[in-house]
């Protein structure tokens, strides 16, 4: 991550109640842990749903925030694309500082570098599925041929050719949602944010959109900030996980590292229900000192799972090497290691 | 003390009540101002008020009189182009309009209604009605329109603006007509006027309502698709809340027809509620029900093809409506060559007349019958409540006279009843037996009023808290400051009765039509139609029976104000959750226990929003009602109209709105409480 992050967020806080500013800024005089100044804001009757969040997004990375609802993740994004103000902190998307931004340029902003969907999907019901998602450029003056011959690709490749002329009323849940990424991707935007999208759809309906959905992310190679409060979807689509409980992010971590060293119990309890052999890899239990391995090479790779390891030298009791996707050893790892790895959750 | 307050609040207060009435009862001998506030302690508030708003009218006065010229103009276009138009093309636009709304069954509705209007001979006269309302609606829609977005786009004023839309609708209707009157004179522009005020509120109301409810994740989309607000506004948020907004629009349709015809007794316009006023004053039943029909069949029309304007229903296929369209011209050249203008068809007179002939013959019957179940209301019931039993138990009436020693012995019987139900552990019913027993003996217009003012605020203070305890004494002394204080009390007890019998009968129907699904098939029309028919025709039929007075009065006031009523009882006890009933039935609850164990307890807030509304509409027809002979606040602004004052219209209209507002306040906040208590 040398290069510049497409998204920093620095020491943002969103407060509810009546003079928040005044009253956070108070708060933060006195000094003291984010918890005690949390703490004297919830005393005053304010709210505070976000508290001092900071992190990075890399460009084209899927960043997913992921918590219990009431956890301040939905707030969270709403803070970063500004459809809340937030109370204090910073918010930089692509080098610009967007909380100092005026009405008129985040307009232009969200005409052309920020997409959005919504967990329910937000459609507009008096338009056609044509006119959603071709809204942000009519709200950007494109002209109407124009606009439609642009998005006419859009709709297709989300599935909805044929369907142009349809109501949202008239689709299910699944297309609905298809319909409001559609919209978010007409803008061409190069920050895409998206609230828990399939969260209000089917798991079999939900399962098959998250493979469109990693699909069309491979072509636009956008930088995404998806919020869940599924681990499981959490680990299937992202690069990075940052875990949120009480409007505080307690850890930010790939999902490997989620899953085999939670933070606290909060973050183990979410890991608790999944299999941690599919989603932890060999490299993050391996040792890099490659000196004491025994005679078997069962031909490990840093990058395969932990489950898929483990059946490939059940019955080995010696180290074995690890090698990388060139077949270099990068170091070794006891089959023991291995299997005390998925049992982390029991102890 | 310290015992006092360990009591429960609603004992605290009922006992603070009764202690009060005691001790003003008792002290009334030597003080009696305590009783009855003395005419020269009052404050000539209405005189100000008069002279206050003549000054300030006056100072604006030449700005009315040029709108009201103003207006002049499309009022004489809308009337010209109502009037002028072929009514074979006026009956098949509304027929075309009513295909493309609703199909067939409305479309028949539309013809037949029109019609009728036709035949009856009341064409011109409810043309020159139409007219004003094609010019007052639009003025309302925008007036309305305009107020509803900038309380939505402004959240400061947002509270300010929702609290003066709450007021205009408990001020009656005649109130508004009085300055009105000062400022643009008599004629048919102050009906428009009136009536675009009366009906910019629901418009702003449903507007607001609407933006307010569009969900926030679609305000979000369009924030995100990068749109400026007024895109925002126009080409996501209205359109998102088009069908509260027709709600909007039929709402404010009926209310300007509501008062387009109630404006009619100031005359100057040739319309239709003026004929039914000139045959009503007449005793003419037969044409004066002839033309409330056609007041209702408009009221029916406009109302259904708007309300199809808010459901979300499929349009019907346009070319059928230009097809009825072209069949109309036809009808209309053919019209103008062989058939004679409207104004000379009168179809049934004959019928009107019929009716006439056929109410003299049953009141020469039984109109003796009718007078004297009339009389026994009033003697027996309303007039006790009215100046209590110690004035109203005369050798005349009742046959002996009521004497102190009565009044003992009634106490003395309602005490030994409280104090059995103090012991058998209701203390609060047995201090309510009491207060009704003192309100009966002294009568509504006679209560005390410092046993008024802590009555409604402790009540104020039992379900809502200490400040709407205030505000119920803050304004009822200004009734009382204001000199107001005995009209305030007959409409008090008028509207008062009127509530108490709607209560119990609308109560008994509502129960009746939750447990039985064919009765409600036949009461729900019947609630339908009485809450389509602009106020003004109520009084018809009951004039017809009972001639005028009080007891026509109630029974007007009750015929609209009991649909509420019915409407949520009914509504209450038959939604209560399935789960709920089911958990009933599968304890072994007959469906008796359920109406009264599960059904009525979570019914109870539906069913007090219901009285709430009920005593509104009491009081918007009380006013209404002072037209064939009530005493009290509605008489005083009948007055003020005739007398161009002001000051009474005004202090009248506004002690009036107070009333309603006060009882609003309280209910809503019992409703409020019971609805906390249930967790809902």
């Amino acid at each position: 991550m040398s290069e510049r992050p497409a998204i920093r967020v620095e020491g943002l806080w969103q407060v509810f109640g009546a003079n928040a500013t005044a009253a956070l800024a108070a708060a933060k005089a006195q000094g003291g842990s984010r918890g005690d100044i949390a703490g004297r804001l919830l005393d005053q009757g304010l709210i505070p749903a976000v508290r001092d969040a900071t992190f990075d997004v890399a460009p084209g990375e899927l960043f997913v925030i992921m918590g219990l609802s009431g956890s301040g993740k939905s707030t969270l994004i709403r803070g970063i694309s500004r459809l809340v103000e937030p109370t204090a902190g910073h918010v930089d998307i692509e080098g610009e500082d967007v909380l100092a931004a005026s009405r008129k340029r985040m307009t232009e902003l969200r005409r052309t570098r920020m997409g959005m969907v919504f967990q329910h999907f937000g459609l507009f019901p008096h338009m056609t599925v044509l006119d959603n998602v071709a809204f942000p450029l009519k709200v950007g003056g494109m002209g109407r041929k124009a606009r439609h011959e642009k998005v006419m690709p859009i709709i297709e490749m989300v599935g909805l050719k044929g369907r142009e002329a349809a109501f949202p009323r008239e689709l299910s849940g699944g297309q609905r949602q298809r319909v409001g990424i559609a919209r978010s991707l007409a803008g061409d935007c190069s920050v895409w944010f998206l609230d828990e999208p399939f969260s209000a759809l089917d798991p079999l309906i939900r399962r098959q959109l998250q493979d469109e959905f990693l699909e069309i992310r491979q072509r636009l190679n956008t930088t995404i900030v998806f919020i869940t409060h599924d681990i499981t979807e959490a680990l299937k689509l992202a690069d990075r996980i940052a875990i949120m409980r009480d409007g505080v992010i307690v850890q930010i971590g790939t999902p490997t590292e989620i899953v085999l060293n939670p933070v606290d119990s909060y973050v183990r309890e979410f890991s608790k229900d999944v299999a941690k052999g599919r989603h932890a890899r060999v490299g993050s239990v391996m040792r890099s000192d490659a000196g004491d391995v025994g005679p078997d090479d069962p031909g490990l790779r840093s990058d395969m799972t932990l489950e898929a390891a483990l059946a490939s030298c059940m019955s080995l009791y010696e180290p074995v090497p690890v090698r990388d996707g060139d077949g270099k050893v990068v170091g070794m790892v006891h089959p023991g290691d291995l299997a005390k790895a998925l049992q982390v959750e029991e102890t | 003390m310290s015992a006092l307050l360990k009591l429960s609040p609603g004992l605290r207060a009922a006992l603070i009540t009764v202690l009060t009435g005691a001790l003003c009862l008792a002290l009334e001998p030597v003080a009696p101002w305590l009783v009855k506030w003395p005419a020269d302690w009052t404050l000539p508030a209405t005189e100000w008020v008069g002279a206050a708003l003549e000054w300030l009218l006056g100072g604006i006065k030449p700005l009315a009189r040029w709108f009201s010229g103003l207006l002049g103009y499309p009022m004489a276009w809308a009337n010209a182009a109502l009037t002028q138009t072929p009514w074979p093309l006026i009956i098949g636009i509304t027929t075309a309009i009513g295909w493309y709304l609703g199909g067939l069954a409305m479309a028949a509705l539309g013809f037949v209604g029109l019609s009728f209007v036709l035949t009856s001979g009341y064409w011109q006269e409810s043309m020159n009605t139409l007219s004003l309302v094609a010019v007052s609606v639009p003025l309302a829609l925008i007036i309305g329109g305009a107020i509803g977005i900038l309380a939505n786009e402004a959240p400061r004023i947002k509270p300010a603006v929702q609290g003066v839309l709450d007021v205009m609708q408990t001020v009656p209707t005649f109130a508004y007509l009085t300055p009105l009157l000062l400022l643009f004179g008599f004629g048919p522009v102050v009906g428009l006027i009136a009536s675009a005020i009366y009906a910019a509120p629901p418009m702003a109301r449903n507007v607001l309502l609407g933006l307010e409810r569009v969900e926030s994740e679609i305000k979000e989309a369009a924030v995100m698709s990068g749109g400026t607000r007024a895109q925002q506004l126009f080409l996501v948020e209205i359109p998102s809340a088009s069908l509260q907004i027709m709600v909007g629009v039929n709402q404010c349709l009926m209310a300007a027809l509501s008062m387009v015809i109630i404006a009619a007794v100031i005359g100057g316009n040739n319309d239709i509620g003026w004929e039914v006023l000139l045959q009503m004053r007449k005793a003419n039943f037969g044409p004066a029900l002839l033309a409330g029909l056609v007041i209702v069949v408009f009221a029916i029309v406009i109302d259904r093809m708007s309300g199809a304007l808010a459901t979300e229903r499929k349009r019907y296929d346009p070319r059928v409506a230009y097809g009825i369209l072209a069949l109309a011209i036809l009808a209309a050249l053919l019209a103008a060559r062989f058939l004679p203008g409207p104004p000379s068809w009168s179809l049934f007179d004959g019928a009107a007349q019929w009716v006439d002939d056929g109410l003299g013959a049953f009141n020469t019957e039984h109109g003796a019958k009718l007078t004297d179940f009339k009389n026994n209301t009033m003697f027996f019931a309303f007039l006790p409540l009215r100046i209590g039993l110690d004035d109203a138990v005369l050798p005349f009436t009742w046959g002996f006279q009521w004497t102190n020693a009565m009044s003992l012995w009634f106490f003395g019987v309602a005490g030994a009843l409280a104090g059995v139900l103090w012991a058998t552990g209701r203390p609060v019913a047995g201090l309510m037996l009491l207060i009704a027993a003192g309100v009966i003996e002294t009568g509504v217009a006679n209560l005390p009023w410092p046993f008024l003012f802590v009555a409604l605020g402790a009540l104020g203070w039992v379900s809502a808290g200490r400040n709407l305890a205030v505000m119920v004494v803050v304004l009822l002394s200004t009734i009382l400051l204001s000199g107001l204080w005995e009209p305030a009390m007959l409409s008090l007890y008028l509207s008062g009765i009127s509530v108490f019998a709607c209560a119990i009968v609308g109560g008994l129907l509502g129960v009746l039509c939750a447990i039985s699904p064919l009765a409600w098939r036949f009461i729900r029309p019947v609630c339908d139609m009485l809450q389509t028919i602009p106020l003004f025709v109520f009084l018809i039929p009951v004039l017809m029976f009972f001639q005028i007075g009080e007891f026509s009065a109630f029974l007007a006031i009750c015929l609209y104000a009991i649909v509420p009523m019915i409407r949520y009882t009914r509504h209450g006890l038959a939604n209560t959750p399935g789960d709920l009933v089911e958990a009933a039935v599968a304890s072994g609850a007959t469906p008796m226990q359920i109406l009264r164990d599960v059904r009525a307890p979570y019914a109870a807030p539906t069913i007090l929003l219901g009285l709430n509304q009920t005593i509104l509409y009491a009081f918007a027809m009380l006013v209404i009602a002072a037209l064939i002979g009530t005493t009290g606040l509605g008489q005083s602004v009948f007055l003020a109209i005739g007398q161009a004052d002001v000051g009474l219209g005004i202090s009248a209209g506004a002690a009036m709105a107070i009333l309603a507002l006060i009882a609003d306040r309280l209910v809503q906040g019992l409703a409020e409480e019971r609805r906390r208590a249930l967790g809902l």
